[in-house]
């Protein structure tokens, strides 16, 4: 009993080390940023920094990462410069900000950062004005915004047999059961740093959707397929994402995605496998090994689903991601091409016209079959 | 059967106009009150400048009844200081329709004096009160008449006529009409406001019937040179025009009588003296430049009849027939009809020819038009197919037509002579703007004479930037020989070229407080309606605008440009002062240090700096 106390108190011990280090890690990023600034004020000059250009022919596809990555080129930010000045100071000020938080261990949201900004006579025009701000902090740091303890308000969920420990203050060392609750867990600060611990699910099940998330619990999908499930609410937040990654890295647990049948179903299972272009400038978001399994548009005429006209736009989508180098072979290709023959797509409960555990019992198992061979 | 005839009627000029009054701008109470101002403004500044009198214009509306509510009677006079109208014209010149003093081609505000004597009927039209006029021609004795109009027979009729003593010339005109000054008030201050900017010569006052005053003092002591009267340039004229000056040109053989003798033998020097027919001929031979016309002719018919004057006095010419060279004559003595055949290489047969058959073309050309002389005749001839020495009295309805599209077409004439023009000129018009507006900048120009169609222009034009001038520009000032346009702005050929211009380009960005004053000055100007308040899109006037808008651009943006580097300069060293040491607090912080950066001397260095070019730039726009 002893010895295994021990043990369990080492494994805390350890864990938070992880943690620790990871925070000294970001720490000392922002603190060699800041003693270049002073130096360079220090010595009589405007201080000045370099920043990876995020203009559209900048950013590159990189076939070997499986996603889209910034070039070379760079820009040269100074502060001599009157036009750069008002963002220069408001980047200084966010990593400023950014030091504190994390030395802190607190977290903030997005909009959080913009009143906050008010407190250091710091003024952004809106938040889309300090959101931009915090994607050049990304882009000079290589850091996502999430190491930063900055986290967007979007939340998705997650539910299956996972279990994690906390690493936020006043939580450190508690853990938790993930199939504890049947809403599911909102996946916020507290869960996207959390360790994960143990589980005995063998897939990541993503879905798009919050309605069918909450059939398959009810539908016991945890238990039937050893599996968690994980609402994405759309396109995947970051956070989401991050803890997709990590389920798969860490975890070794293949992730397989569930969208509506249409062009921005099929996105949503692309950004999750290999980012966005919004995004190009961080590197630890995708899952390049995730799998599209449905709802596919050769699906639709398979399992006699009903369909609803593509509109305009989303034709105008599919035309868009035919350039996408991403979607040049494989299923993305076939499916996205099928989509534009039938001008026609489906929802995921249009399965519900064969029943409502229609998608649980019959589609699911035959997907889950065939991503075995994806 | 009743018989339905048809009634023919000529009306008269005052007829005419009373059934279209509204072409005229007399539509509604409150663009009459308006047009009626304009009409006896102008007329009065016209006066003056006419004279090279410096005006003083006082303007006066008062309500008949105040209390009443609008539209109501007012009582519209207009002073001026000008050279009056002489007693004997003044019924017929406020009492009738077309009489007018501005019939020549020059550049003036009205083109005929229509438009006041409209005023006039219009005010007896609603109020039934005749019109006032007090004048004084020669600062002694004014006359004081009270006219109604009799519209049938656009006659005047003289209801009161008095005279009193007087110190100075001028003249003073008042109306009773129906009018709506709660909707006109802000027009007519508008047009009193802007007339005074381009009169910056004159003296103008307005009393508007709520008792308010507004003056506009001169502030330019000299007036421009006057224009002069000239003659018309071949590109502006049409075949009635022709047909006119032809028969201004040709004369009537005199008739012989006693009187007619008696004049030739005293412009001959023979009042006493007795002469034979050879000795009558060599004395006229002598003095044949300094003779008139009538004494020619009749000399030159004297040499063809070979005949005194004793002889002469007993026969009368009954025909001349140049093409057959014979003149007809019947004899009192013989009661005969006789003739003589005529010498066509005499000298006297080429002045009998030019009185019957008008001048040769190109001595019509050269006499009576503006910019063509003996060579350009000669080439005009030979470009429109007649013969140089073609006498115009002879020309056919067609050959006219031909004439008159040959002058328009041929090219070789030189542009029109702008001396009929009098423009403002730069000098007083940056004054007025400076005056007006207060601006950080102003910058004028004059553009060289262009023609259209025959009518000599002038593009002046200003523009102004900053000071007192309100934002939400550019504001545009419209002007066409010294009138204020202020109705129609949306389909002006000025607002057509301001719209076009891309401000951008000029760093004019905004809503900026920014004026631009265009005037045009031509005898004719091309309004697109007879009421006078927009000018038509003429390419050669559109062209001439266009480049004065250029000119004052380029000069605008320059100025721009270093106000916009000396606001850099300042702004830079604002920032600078505003943001490094928020930069110096933040990264204190991050680098882990104590003490915050050595930046102070750094920064006070920069700022000294960029506030000394800010100093520099202003200078530069101070210097020009």
């Amino acid at each position: 009993m002893k010895t295994t106390k021990k043990e369990q108190e080492n494994k805390i011990k350890s864990r938070s080390k992880k943690a620790d280090d990871k925070q000294k890690i970001i720490l000392e990023i922002l603190k060699t940023h800041g003693a270049k600034i002073y130096d360079d004020l220090e010595n009589g000059q405007f201080p000045k920094f370099s920043i990876p250009s995020r203009s559209v022919s900048n950013i590159v596809y990189d076939k070997q990462l499986r996603q889209y990555i910034l070039g070379n080129n760079a820009a040269l930010r100074s502060s001599r410069n009157s036009a750069q000045l008002r963002s220069f100071t408001q980047l200084m000020w966010l990593a400023f900000f950014a030091n504190r938080l994390t030395t802190e261990r607190k977290s903030s949201t997005l909009r959080d950062v913009y009143y906050s900004s008010q407190a250091f006579a710091v003024e952004f025009e809106d938040q889309s004005e300090s959101d931009n701000i915090i994607v050049d902090l990304e882009a000079v740091t290589s850091r996502a915004r999430e190491d930063f303890h900055i986290f967007p308000e979007e939340r998705s969920s997650i539910f299956g047999d996972l279990n994690i420990e906390y690493t936020i203050p006043g939580y450190e060392g508690k853990t938790m059961n993930l199939a504890n609750h049947p809403d599911g867990y909102s996946i916020g600060p507290s869960l996207t740093t959390a360790e994960l611990v143990d589980t005995s699910a063998e897939i990541v099940i993503a879905i798009e959707k919050g309605g069918l998330f909450t059939r398959f619990v009810e539908e016991q999908v945890d238990k039937k397929f050893k599996s968690i499930i994980i609402n994405t609410g759309g396109q995947a937040p970051r956070s989401t994402r991050t803890l997709l990654k990590r389920l798969h890295d860490e975890m070794k647990l293949p992730v397989i995605c569930l969208t509506d049948g249409d062009v921005y179903g099929e996105h949503i299972a692309m950004v999750i496998k290999s980012g966005s272009a919004n995004a190009a400038h961080l590197r630890e978001l995708t899952v390049p090994d995730a799998k599209w399994v449905g709802v596919w548009a050769t699906d639709i005429e398979k399992y006699k689903l009903p369909t609803i006209p593509m509109t305009e736009s989303d034709i105008k989508r599919c035309y868009d991601l035919q350039k996408d180098p991403r979607y040049q072979d494989g299923i993305w290709k076939k499916e996205l091409d099928v989509f534009l023959k039938l001008k026609r797509k489906a929802e995921l409960e249009a399965f519900s016209k064969y029943g409502l555990t229609n998608i649980t019992d019959k589609y699911l198992p035959q997907k889950l079959e065939l991503a075995k061979s994806l | 059967m009743s018989s339905t005839k048809e009634k023919f009627n000529q009306i008269s000029p005052s007829e005419f106009f009373y059934s279209n009054r509204d072409l005229a701008g007399f539509s509604n109470p409150t663009r009459s009150l308006y047009t009626a101002v304009r009409e006896f403004v102008e007329n009065a500044l016209d006066a003056c400048d006419q004279k090279g009198i410096l005006p003083d214009v006082h303007l006066i509306i008062k309500a008949v009844e105040p209390e009443k509510p609008d539209p109501k009677p007012y009582i519209l006079t207009v002073k001026d200081n000008g050279p009056g109208i002489d007693a004997e014209h003044i019924p017929l010149a406020f009492g009738t329709v077309l009489y007018g003093s501005k019939f020549g081609l020059k550049q003036a505000r009205g083109m005929f004096g229509l438009g006041a004597t409209m005023a006039i009927l219009y005010g007896q039209i609603t109020t039934n009160k005749p019109v006032i006029v007090k004048s004084s021609s020669d600062g002694k004795i004014q006359n004081q008449f009270e006219i109604l109009l009799d519209i049938q027979k656009n006659k005047p009729v003289i209801v009161k006529h008095t005279t009193k003593e007087v110190s100075k010339t001028g003249l003073s005109v008042s109306i009773c009409l129906e009018g709506d000054y709660s909707k006109a008030g802000n027009k007519i201050r508008d047009y009193v406001y802007e007339t005074s900017l381009i009169t910056p010569y004159a003296s103008i006052t307005f009393d508007d019937p709520k008792d308010q005053k507004f003056s506009h003092p001169r502030f330019v002591k000299e007036i421009p040179a006057p224009p002069t009267i000239i003659r018309p340039h071949p590109h502006g004229i049409d075949v009635e025009r022709i047909r006119r000056m032809i028969v201004e040109s040709q004369f009537e053989i005199p008739t012989i009588d006693d009187a007619m003798i008696e004049k030739v033998r005293k412009d001959l020097g023979l009042s006493v003296k007795k002469l034979n027919f050879t000795s009558i001929m060599e004395k006229a031979k002598k003095k044949w430049k300094t003779l008139p016309r009538q004494v020619r002719v009749v000399i030159s018919l004297m040499s063809f009849l070979q005949m005194d004057f004793e002889k002469l006095i007993k026969i009368k010419i009954e025909d001349i027939d140049m093409p057959n060279k014979k003149l007809f004559y019947w004899d009192f003595g013989d009661s005969q009809l006789k003739s003589v055949d005529m010498d066509p290489e005499s000298e006297y047969y080429k002045q009998l020819t030019n009185t019957i058959q008008g001048e040769p073309l190109t001595t019509f050309l050269t006499k009576r038009f503006q910019r063509v002389g003996p060579t350009t005749a000669v080439k005009f001839a030979e470009f429109a197919k007649f013969k140089p020495e073609k006498r115009m009295g002879t020309l056919t309805n067609q050959e006219l037509v031909n004439l008159s599209d040959a002058l328009q077409k041929f090219e070789d004439f030189m542009a029109p002579d702008s001396s009929c023009l009098a423009p403002l000129g730069a000098e007083p018009l940056e004054k007025g703007i400076k005056k007006f507006f207060n601006p950080a900048f102003v910058t004028v120009v004059q553009r060289p004479a262009s023609a259209y169609s025959g009518f000599p222009f002038i593009i002046e034009m200003g523009i102004a930037y900053g000071g007192d001038i309100k934002s939400g520009g550019p504001h545009v000032y419209r002007y066409a020989n010294r009138i204020p346009l202020l109705y129609d702005e949306g389909s002006d050929v000025v607002l057509k070229v301001v719209n076009d211009t891309d401000w951008g380009r000029y760093k004019v960005k905004g809503e900026p407080p920014f004026i631009i004053v265009s005037h045009i000055c031509s005898t004719r100007i091309p309004y697109k309606t007879a009421g006078k308040e927009n000018v038509a899109d003429r390419q050669e006037i559109e062209r001439e605008l266009r480049l004065a808008l250029q000119f004052l651009s380029r000069k605008l943006a320059s100025f721009m440009s270093k106000r916009g580097q000396a606001e850099m300069a300042k702004k830079r060293a604002n920032l600078y002062a505003k943001y490094i040491p928020m930069i110096a607090q933040f990264c204190t912080e991050l680098a882990e240090k104590k003490k915050e950066p050595n930046y102070k001397k750094m920064l006070e260095t920069e700022i000294a700096s960029e506030n000394k070019k800010a100093v520099e730039e202003e200078n530069k726009i101070e210097n020009n």
